[in-house]
């Protein structure tokens, strides 16, 4: 009993010991953190929530909203307006993003930016509680038209990179048949895609058709991988590709696998988000990347105005909304870089239509008419004819990808998913 | 000769302890959980006491706040209710998360498919009731395998989880999909979801109503009895004339039914919808619980209400002081270490090599 009270009183001063040790360490850093707290008060600052679905680690997808949450900074820094971000990392499409919405509101955001798909039905179950907060689902659709002030939706017109860095591809092909390494039926694309969802289908469409108008013969097998990130299944997608013959691969999923397995399978790859030349020098041309800099800079000025912006966002090659990264001179067919200009200039004035009904058939049809919106709730479009003046004009009716057709030239390996 | 065969220190049960002793040893392996839960604040740069003032705060701090700690508090304790008799019988039931995804899958049958057809109370009820059916079901499989060739139940129903989950992400990207390649099973109609009272879905209404009738169960009645005999010793509840298999089976279609309607509570209250991550770890997380409670449903009212705290306070953490969110978890493992961990110096003690005479 004696040795009991002993060994608890010895226990008692250990603990106080350590406490009182611990409460002198706390001193310290609580002192280097109080300047960075009373920095001096900015005219205006603003207070931005952005929820990722992954971290800056993933190389891809978030990492390029990082990129963007940077610029965006600086740019709005030289502007005088001061935003102090909480960033809240690694958040799942599931209740975990409504309650990182009501976390942010609670801590006092004045906008949050939701950067993922799937985020945008749990950030709607929370925007009616916060009216004064604005929130923004990035690439989905539900938000600007349903009746809210304060929600909204952004994308940009990736499709004007995709078609871009196809005609990379076509180039190398066209160059690789010219010079008798492949016959022209060779030319295949292998296309490695997260989903059979209408931001892919129209992706890898708009690459086939940058890629066709360079290299005639061209055609595409797309094989879709069940996940938006998944580094393994990825890299294998891209390996059976490779090995079916396929002698260029893209994708739209997050991982740089492809690039990797198309260098290490002696094929070519153009890449999504990030540049992945520095993975795979040997195979990786080119890539394309949504620039989201100036959308936040456009939205997070205009809360710091107590201005109202755009309920649906969507730009382009317009104002670098989309932006190429750096081309591979080492390995790219020879005059690529003067041919990217020529099209850019004609895709900024509009001469070039990238979904030219001219340029693809379906069924062996010519596409005459297709709706671009669905006002039913059936999955289904249903409203605005998006075939007119000789084009497929896609994200012209919302900022969220509409283009789901099957065109002829694109092999579909599966669908399941 | 005969001291050195003696290893340093000897394990040995211990009778009993005075009351009193038993909560100085709790309380003083909270207090180092606490420490050392500051320490690593302090390896990482953090004040720990800043840190743990905004755990408290973010969790307990503001009203909204209270509500999201409840929010996650529900499912936790409802879990651990679920789980109390499977363990009283020294069943182990792992398969507490696949039994909430099948409660929550028949739940959402309902709600994406009956919603116009039923009024909104019925509605409810009708997939509180098939919640409870279907994780009854999931839970009755490894149960009637036990009960007729003794298979082993850890794996089983731990193996049953994945079965379902995976059906559940077939249905999300196959026949329940909305859009179409996009993954994801359409929010449920208003009608499906539960009402909230005080801010917070009835949910924590219903597993406070469990908590008090599994308490009843497990104390006052027959079945509450067989189940603490089948615990103790399976023999003697055979030679006292107990349907040993049967039991077992009752007792798991009663624990799969309260973790189906679990899966109904978050599914129709939290999410208001269905996918595969519906039980967010909770069926095991749940297992700590039991075990801290020592199977007591109402000292489960506070443990999780504890786990609760961390969880929400981690996440306000992370948002106030950009601690990276595997931080949060760390600390959390630390209170847990320490609060298991302790039980153990109550149940045994440590005999030093060299001492004769024992004391305490």
């Amino acid at each position: 009993m004696k040795k009991f009270l002993a060994l608890l009183l010895s226990l008692v001063m250990v603990l106080s010991l350590a406490a009182c040790g611990g409460g002198k360490g706390d001193e310290a850093p609580a002192a280097t953190d109080d300047p960075a707290n009373t920095e001096e008060p900015a005219a205006k600052t603003v207070k931005v929530g952005l929820i990722c679905i992954g971290d800056e680690n993933d190389q891809g997808y978030t990492y390029n909203f990082i990129r963007g949450k940077e610029a965006a900074t600086e740019a709005l820094a030289a502007k005088g307006i001061q935003v102090e971000w909480n960033v809240k990392y690694n958040i799942n499409e599931d209740s975990g993003c409504a309650d990182a919405n009501i976390e942010l509101a609670e801590e006092g955001c004045d906008l949050i930016i939701n950067n993922s798909y799937g985020f945008e039905p749990f950030m709607l179950q929370v925007v009616d509680d916060y009216p004064d907060i604005q929130f923004i689902s990035c690439t989905n659709q539900g938000s600007w038209n349903d009746g809210r002030d304060n929600t909204h939706n952004a994308f940009a017109n990736i499709y004007e990179g995709r078609y871009l860095a196809g005609v990379v591809a076509g180039m190398k092909m066209q160059e690789m048949i010219d010079n008798g390494e492949i016959t022209a039926d060779q030319a295949v694309i292998g296309y490695v895609g997260a989903f059979s969802f209408a931001e892919v289908i129209s992706g890898f469409t708009a690459y086939y058709l940058g890629a066709k108008s360079v290299c005639p013969s061209a055609t595409m097998k797309v094989q879709f991988v069940g996940s938006w990130s998944n580094a393994t299944e990825e890299g294998n997608a891209a390996a059976a590709l490779a090995d079916m013959g396929c002698v260029m691969i893209s994708q739209h999923s997050d991982n740089t696998t492809p690039a990797t397995t198309a260098q290490s399978k002696g094929v070519f790859h153009t890449g999504y988000n990030n540049d992945m030349i520095s993975v795979a020098p040997e195979a990786s041309l080119i890539g394309t990347r949504i620039d989201w800099s100036h959308y936040f800079e456009y939205a997070i000025e205009a809360v710091a105005n107590g201005e109202e912006f755009d309920q649906d966002w969507c730009h382009g090659m317009d104002m670098g909304a989309v932006v190429l990264t750096d081309l591979n001179e080492d390995i790219a067919a020879a005059g690529t870089a003067e041919k990217l200009a020529e099209v850019e200039a004609a895709l900024a004035d509009g001469s070039l239509q990238v979904f030219d009904t001219s340029t693809f058939t379906i069924g062996g049809q010519p596409l005459t008419n297709a709706f671009a919106l669905d006002t039913d709730g059936d999955f289904t479009p249903d409203a605005e004819e998006a075939v007119f003046d000789g084009a497929f004009h896609e994200s012209y009716f919302q900022s969220a990808p509409y283009f789901a057709l099957q065109i002829d030239g694109i092999e579909w390996l599966n669908s399941a998913f | 000769m005969h001291e050195q065969k003696i290893p340093l220190i000897r394990l040995a049960k211990r009778d009993s302890m005075e009351p009193w002793k038993v909560w100085c040893i709790r309380g003083s392996s909270f207090l180092a959980a606490i420490l050392l839960g500051a320490l690593i604040f302090l390896l990482m740069g953090n004040n720990p006491i800043a840190a743990y003032g905004t755990i408290l705060s973010g969790s307990l701090g503001k009203k909204t706040a209270i509500r999201q700690t409840v929010k996650l508090a529900i499912p936790l304790l409802g879990t651990a209710l679920a789980i109390a008799p499977c363990f009283k019988m020294r069943f182990w039931n792992i398969g507490a998360e696949g039994q909430i995804t099948a409660g929550a899958m028949a739940a959402s049958y309902f709600a994406l498919f009956w919603y116009d057809k039923l009024p909104a109370p019925l509605l409810l009820l009708v997939m509180g009731v098939a919640g409870a059916a279907a994780g009854g079901l999931w839970a009755l499989i490894p149960a009637f395998f036990k009960a007729r060739w003794n298979t082993n139940e850890t794996l089983f129903t731990l193996m049953m989880n994945y079965i379902i989950i995976g059906i559940v992400k077939w249905l999300q990207g196959g026949p329940w999909e909305g859009r179409p390649g996009s993954q994801m099973i359409p929010m449920f109609d208003s009608a499906a979801v539960l009402p909230k009272i005080f801010g917070v879905h009835c949910g924590w209404i219903i597993v406070l109503v469990m908590t008090v009738l599994m308490y009843i169960y497990m104390r006052h009645t027959k079945h509450g009895y067989e189940i603490a005999v089948i615990g103790e010793s399976e023999n003697t509840a055979r030679y006292a004339g107990m349907n040993v298999g049967r039991i077992i089976m009752r007792t798991m279609f009663l624990s799969g039914g309260i973790c189906g309607v679990v899966g109904f509570i978050v599914a129709s209250g939290a999410n208001g919808t269905l996918y595969d991550g519906v039980a967010a770890g909770v069926g095991f997380t749940a297992i700590t619980v039991a075990w801290l409670a020592q199977l007591n449903p109402f000292a489960m009212i506070g443990i999780s209400g504890l786990l609760a705290v961390l969880e929400k306070g981690a996440d306000t953490l992370q948002t106030r002081m950009a601690v990276p969110a595997s931080i949060s978890d760390i600390i959390t493992g630390i209170f847990l270490f320490c609060m298991l961990g302790c039980e153990f110096f109550i149940n045994y003690r440590m005999i030093f090599r060299g001492k004769h005479k024992e004391v305490a």
